[in-house]
């Protein structure tokens, strides 16, 4: 059952800022709340106030310039992101991530800001913005500010958002030529959360076809979405053959941390964080290489 | 004050409703408790199943994952707002003809899917049949005839084409 | 286009059915869409341990809660027991002495809405004193382990042994002998309605009960016994039902007792509703087992001998282990001949939730666990698994004759070899066998297997099946049955029987579901029965409806009834159609001219009473069904070799033989779901994970539940076999579909992978470890 509280729905952001720094602390938001709700019914969430964010049209949009990148508002459904034009054209990675979240239904409702600030480390969101390079831009009623995805996770379901902040926007450098990006991750069933997941970035010297630049991120590998950085470096500066590729799959197993739980062990999903890393990262590859 | 009661306007199946709830109810609970519509289900109440789904603004949503003052001001159609009196609509005439019905708990939340699906994708292939219905649950009918009849739904609602 | 058969107007092919107009508009009611005036909300308390002895319940505080109207406690029950049958009551409504399984229930509220009843129930003060607990059969039969049942030494719940032949010397005899031991996993029956139930009291001596129950008559004569009240007092008016699958919605779980306690109490309506918590925790499941085979063979591959151990865990109470340890063993001498048979089946008591019936009841564990082996034998002595098949498989027996097994099940149809043919030419086996291919990390295979399942099951105790048919005097027919529809299509059946017999349309019958104040008795939805018992009810009733209408008719034309016949409502006699007459005016003219005529059709089916005579439990023998469904299966998978994920292939196909397909399409859809719900998705991934009696994965995310995506698209095709006992040569569709799919799965792995997964399921996990030392064995051998 979910436990009362008492409710907000703003109409700009400024007035849902000006609520969370009145209720600082004691205020929870609530976008699309797919994550939220499910934990609220099972009495593992209460709040006693609830500023209801769905609303705020303001911050549901996608924009693209080929200067700034890609701009989405964090209140944009998983589903828009899926759909847009401009991502499946320039971020084709984002779509496909999204295409394989959860189910259609979960992604009418649910926003991408949503799913980043839940802060899950099996979510499919932040690894691939990760490879991405995204940042995120939080605001509160006083000031604003751009962090890296990277150092949005804390801990388990835990985010680097101040008590009266709020997210209001991903931001998603165009990458520079040469790139690849993709990702993927181990799903019983289309849709489920992954065992392990991972989204590569693969930039290429278009001369020598050397790696310049490579970021790994891994999902359900450790209590936040985790950068493989070793395994990184072993691609960084090299040529990427299969071999190198296997090598970065062995180095990230060795990096991550992974909890046993009822889908698989330990040792299990550090077994398939080398086959996906090595997989992700062939994919990533294969597309920096077609330009 | 917690818990106190908010208004909600809506508009479900055609109709406009302005109800007073508490902000803590699910849109599934408005519309089975407060208006009667129990043809919507509840299956499993850790938004896992889809029997609950209905369409929000064309789109189909998880009714038990969605704070009821969150539709307001939307437009929301069950089952109930499907068929035109003794008329079925095409995707419910399909799966009854196509036998694709048993016991009936999932179908409403299967209709409500299919219908968001060709109303925006009136030529889906097979994998976006599954996909429109991989929220929905079934445990009885092995999803074959489900597929087979919202691909005949389909056709027709494209004129036979 | 689906085919038709035989030559009837209605039956035979596509039917639509009878109740999908009100499904598929939201129109029909499910036992939690009810709602009556005055109604209140009831919430079970739950103990919080898997075994532990009740020393005090207070229920004070929650009673002073505003809002609550009652509280309920075993000991309003007076000490009253029930179970499965009269020797296995052993289950109180709440129990009052000891809890048994985690979460079982202790007390009830009723309060005006679901939150005041949750709050009421923490209010419950309970003192316990824990126990120590057993969590599998293994810890269970150790001696000196605690007991569940102070009076069950050994937790011993059900044992059998029986032994047919001799199965040593045939082993002595045999060419090959092979010992294998498979597992089977507890699953959830994972039907999408949760338990609910609405119950109320018109006053003190009447008790009204609607609930999803998919056998009516078990709570008709459980609740009568509990109160006291005639069986004419107590009513059960049955809804639409979200699927049964066995046990839970066929028997009485707390929430049953809860409403019909507190209901009386109040003088309210009582509603409960369970969540999914609730079900997956606490309402019953599939047994786990253990299954040693130990087979003989010839040269040839012929069956000599098999000796069967099954160790069962049978949770809590008893319910209906002595017919699921039954069920596991007596089919083994079935689908393929055996000449020797011994059997022991162990059932243990355990602090685990109870262990009941399933789709495949029994059949499911020791026919997945033969039908791998087989492939095991056909494989050392290099015999192709169908062939092996094949040549083992029992011929179907001519008309009249009837095949005999060592346990005396008699089969008077068995359409398996033609199953198992049509199977292998679907995916042209002879051509490219298994069809083993890799490419880059996915390997593909097909695997092959065949079941068999019981039909219109004959227990002892009340077995009386009946329908009545009241033919009103416009030519409208009502058709009142006390058979269930839980979604597998028998009331739909069930009308096209008796439209046929009558010789009118479907759509002249109007079905008056289950309401024991009004319809007549059946035993309920299980062991795959209705359509071939309660079918054989409406064939009588109807043909009872129809002499009174053809001596009406007789006398109108001035011949003998035996001259007229009726087809399409349309009424003459049979060698001069030219004197005829429409089905509404015979009617009329019975009904108006004849003073105080009514025709009213009465039948009951006689298959349960007779015939072949009933099982013999304690010694395995006799006839549990009355005819026997057959099918044959392959299954295409696609095995990701460096993961261990498991994919089915569009390579589906399913050869069943129900005899006769009644509804065709029906029959088709019910195998798609019975081999792709409780078969194949059941033996790909479902498994309840436990840790001392707690289950860890109580929910549909984390207990995965097959999904659209995955879905094979698996073709059915129909053997026809005619059988003499089934209404119209009918039996059981679908059932056998669960318990082939199984082991043509795990076939499909190994001869895509080399190897063998005997303890479902076969998680990825799983299949990359065994691939993983396999890897490891081949290079060790280098």
């Amino acid at each position: 059952m979910i436990a009362d509280f008492e409710y907000f729905a703003p109409k700009t952001v400024k007035q849902a800022l000006s609520l969370l720094s009145r209720y600082k602390g004691k205020a929870k938001i609530i976008a699309g709340g797919q994550s939220m709700l499910v934990i609220m019914k099972q009495g593992l969430l209460t709040t006693e106030y609830l500023i209801d964010i769905k609303g705020l049209a303001a911050l549901d949009y996608i924009k693209y310039d080929e200067g700034k990148g890609l701009r989405i508002g964090a209140l944009s459904i998983h589903r828009a992101v899926e759909k847009s034009p401009v991502v499946r054209k320039h971020f084709g990675v984002l779509s496909e991530m999204e295409r394989n979240l959860a189910t259609i239904q979960t992604r009418n409702w649910g926003t991408i800001g949503g799913n980043l600030c839940h802060g899950d480390p099996a979510g499919d969101v932040a690894p691939v913005l990760i490879a991405l390079k995204a940042k995120l831009k939080l605001a509160s009623a006083t000031r604003e500010r751009t962090i890296e995805v990277e150092e949005f996770s804390k801990d388990y379901l835990e985010v680097a958002l101040g008590p009266a902040e709020m997210l209001t926007e991903i931001q998603v450098p165009t990458p520079p030529p040469h790139t690849g990006v993709a990702c993927d991750k181990l799903m019983v069933m289309k849709g489920d959360m992954g065992i392990v997941g991972a989204a590569v970035s693969i930039t290429l010297s278009p001369a020598s076809g050397v790696c310049q630049d490579a970021r790994i991120a891994l999902s359900n590998c450790a209590a936040i979405p985790l950068r493989a950085k070793e395994a990184e470096k072993r691609l960084v500066g090299k040529v990427i053959n299969d071999t190198l590729l296997a090598e970065a799959g062995e180095v990230a197993s060795a990096e991550v941390s992974p909890v046993a739980d009822v889908h698989g062990s330990a040792e299990y999903k550090r077994e398939m964080t080398k086959v996906f890393v090595r997989r992700v990262a062939a994919k990533a590859l294969e597309r920096a290489r077609a330009g | 004050m917690k818990g106190k009661a908010k208004e909600l306007e809506l508009t479900v199946n055609g109709k406009p409703y302005k109800l007073m709830v508490k902000p803590k109810t699910l849109l599934v609970e408005v519309l089975r408790d407060e208006l009667k519509l129990t043809g919507t289900k509840t299956g499993c109440r850790t938004s896992s199943c889809g029997a609950c789904t209905v369409n929000i603004d064309g789109r189909a949503v998880r009714s038990c994952s969605v704070l009821a003052l969150q539709a307001n001001g939307r437009e929301v159609i069950t089952i109930e707002g499907l068929a035109n009196g003794e008329k079925l609509h095409p995707i419910q005439e399909a799966m009854v003809e196509h036998g694709a019905i048993e016991c009936g708990f999932c179908t409403p939340g299967m209709v409500m899917s299919a219908r968001a699906l060709l109303n925006e994708n009136p030529k889906p292939t097979r994998e976006e049949v599954r996909e429109a219905i991989q929220g929905n649950l079934c445990a009885d009918e092995g999803y074959v005839k489900y597929i087979e009849a919202i691909e005949i739904a389909a056709e027709k609602m494209r004129g036979g084409q | 286009m689906t085919e038709t058969f035989g030559n009837y107007s209605i039956i035979g092919k596509a039917i639509p059915r009878v109740d999908a107009r009100a499904k598929v508009t939201g129109e029909a009611k499910y036992a939690a869409d009810i709602e009556l005036p005055n109604m209140l909300w009831g919430q079970i308390k739950r103990s919080p341990y898997p075994h532990a002895r009740i020393l005090n319940i207070d229920t004070s505080k929650a009673e002073r809660l505003p809002g609550v109207k009652a509280v309920t406690t075993g000991k309003d029950f007076g000490g009253f027991k029930w179970g499965w049958s009269r020797e296995t009551r052993d289950e109180e409504p709440f129990t009052t002495t000891k809890v048994r399984y985690l979460y079982e229930g202790v007390a009830a509220v009723a309060a005006i809405d679901e939150e005041t009843a949750e709050e009421a129930c923490d209010l419950i003060e309970v003192e316990y004193e824990p126990l120590p607990g057993v969590f599998d059969p293994f810890e269970a039969m150790k001696p000196g382990a605690p007991l569940v049942h102070e009076d069950r030494p050994g937790n011993m719940c059900v044992e059998y042994h029986w032994s047919f032949g001799d199965v040593e010397r045939a082993f002595a005899e045999s060419h090959l002998v092979r010992e294998d031991t498979f597992q089977t996993p507890r699953m959830a029956k994972g039907y999408l309605e949760p338990p609910a139930v609405v119950a109320h009291w018109p006053d003190p001596n009447h008790l009204v009960f609607q609930g999803a129950k998919g056998s009516p008559y078990f709570p008709y004569r459980i609740l009568s016994r509990l109160f006291n009240l005639p069986l004419s007092n107590v009513r059960i008016i049955q809804p639409f039902i979200g699927s049964d699958f066995g046990g839970t919605k066929n028997d009485m779980v707390h929430c049953d007792y809860a409403a019909v306690m507190l209901a009386k109490k109040t003088g309210r309506p009582v509603k409960l509703v369970y969540t999914e918590f609730d079900e997956l925790t606490t309402c019953l499941r599939r047994h786990p087992m253990w299954i040693t085979v130990k087979t003989g063979v010839t040269r040839d591959g012929i069956l000599k001998a098999i000796y069967l151990k099954a160790i069962a865990d049978g949770g809590a109470y008893t319910r209906m282990s002595p017919l699921t340890m039954f069920l596991t063993g007596s089919c083994m001498t079935m689908p393929y001949k055996l000449p020797n048979f011994k059997y022991d089946g162990l059932n243990y008591f355990s602090n685990n939730p109870s262990s009941a019936a399933m789709r495949g009841h029994g059949l499911y564990h020791s026919r997945f666990a033969a039908d791998v082996q087989m492939d095991m034998i056909a494989e050392e002595l290099g015999i192709d698994p169908v062939e092996m098949r094949l040549r083992n498989a029992i011929e179907n027996p001519a008309p009249g004759k009837v095949y005999e097994t060592v346990n005396e099940v008699h089969v008077a149809s068995c359409g398996v070899k033609e199953c198992i043919e049509k199977v292998a030419e679907a995916v042209n086996w002879k051509g490219v066998k298994s069809g083993k291919r890799v490419e880059g990390d996915k390997a593909y295979a097909i695997g092959i297997a065949a079941a068999t399942y019981n039909s219109g099951t004959k227990l002892s105790a009340h077995n009386a099946c009946a329908a009545v048919i009241r033919v009103c005097e416009d030519g409208s027919v009502n058709y009142l049955t006390g058979a269930s529809d839980v979604g597998q299509g028998s009331d739909t059946v069930t009308c096209a029987i008796a439209a046929e017999v009558l010789g009118i349309r479907l759509e002249d019958i109007d079905l008056k579901r289950v309401d024991t104040s009004f319809t007549p008795v059946d035993p309920g939805s299980y062991g795959s029965r209705v359509t071939v018992l309660a079918g054989q009810a409406a064939i009588n009733a109807a043909q009872d409806a129809k002499r009174q209408l053809l001596e009406v008719a007789a006398q109108q034309f001035g011949v003998k009834a035996e001259e007229v016949e009726i087809k399409n409502k349309q009424v003459f006699v049979k060698s001069n159609p030219a004197k005829n007459m429409s089905w509404e005016r015979l009617v009329r003219t019975a009904c108006y001219e004849t003073p105080g005529k009514v025709i009213i059709g009465r039948g009951y089916s006689t298959q349960g009473i007779s015939l072949l005579g009933l099982a013999d439990f304690s010694r395995g023998v006799g006839d549990i069904g009355t005819n026997y469904s057959f099918t044959a299966q392959a299954v295409g998978v696609e095995v990701d070799t460096e993961t261990g994920m498991v994919k089915c292939t569009d390579d589906s196909v399913i050869a069943h033989d129900c005899g006769f397909p009644l509804n065709p399409p029906a029959v088709e859809t019910q195998c798609q779901g019975g081999s792709y719900h409780q078969g194949i998705a059941a033996a790909l991934y479902e498994e309840f994970k436990m840790d001392k009696g707690q289950t860890l994965n109580p929910n549909l995310v984390d207990y995965k539940r097959p999904r659209a995506y995955e879905a094979p698209m698996t073709k059915v095709e129909h053997v026809i076999t005619n059988d003499p006992y089934g209404p119209f040569g009918a039996k059981e569709a679908s059932e056998g579909s669960c318990c082939s799919a199984p082991p043509a799965l795990v076939s499909a792995i190994y001869n895509a992978t080399g190897v063998w997964i005997k303890n479902l399921p076969t998680e990825p996990e799983k299949v990359f470890w065994a691939l993983k030392a396999k890897k490891e064995k081949g290079k060790g051998k280098k």
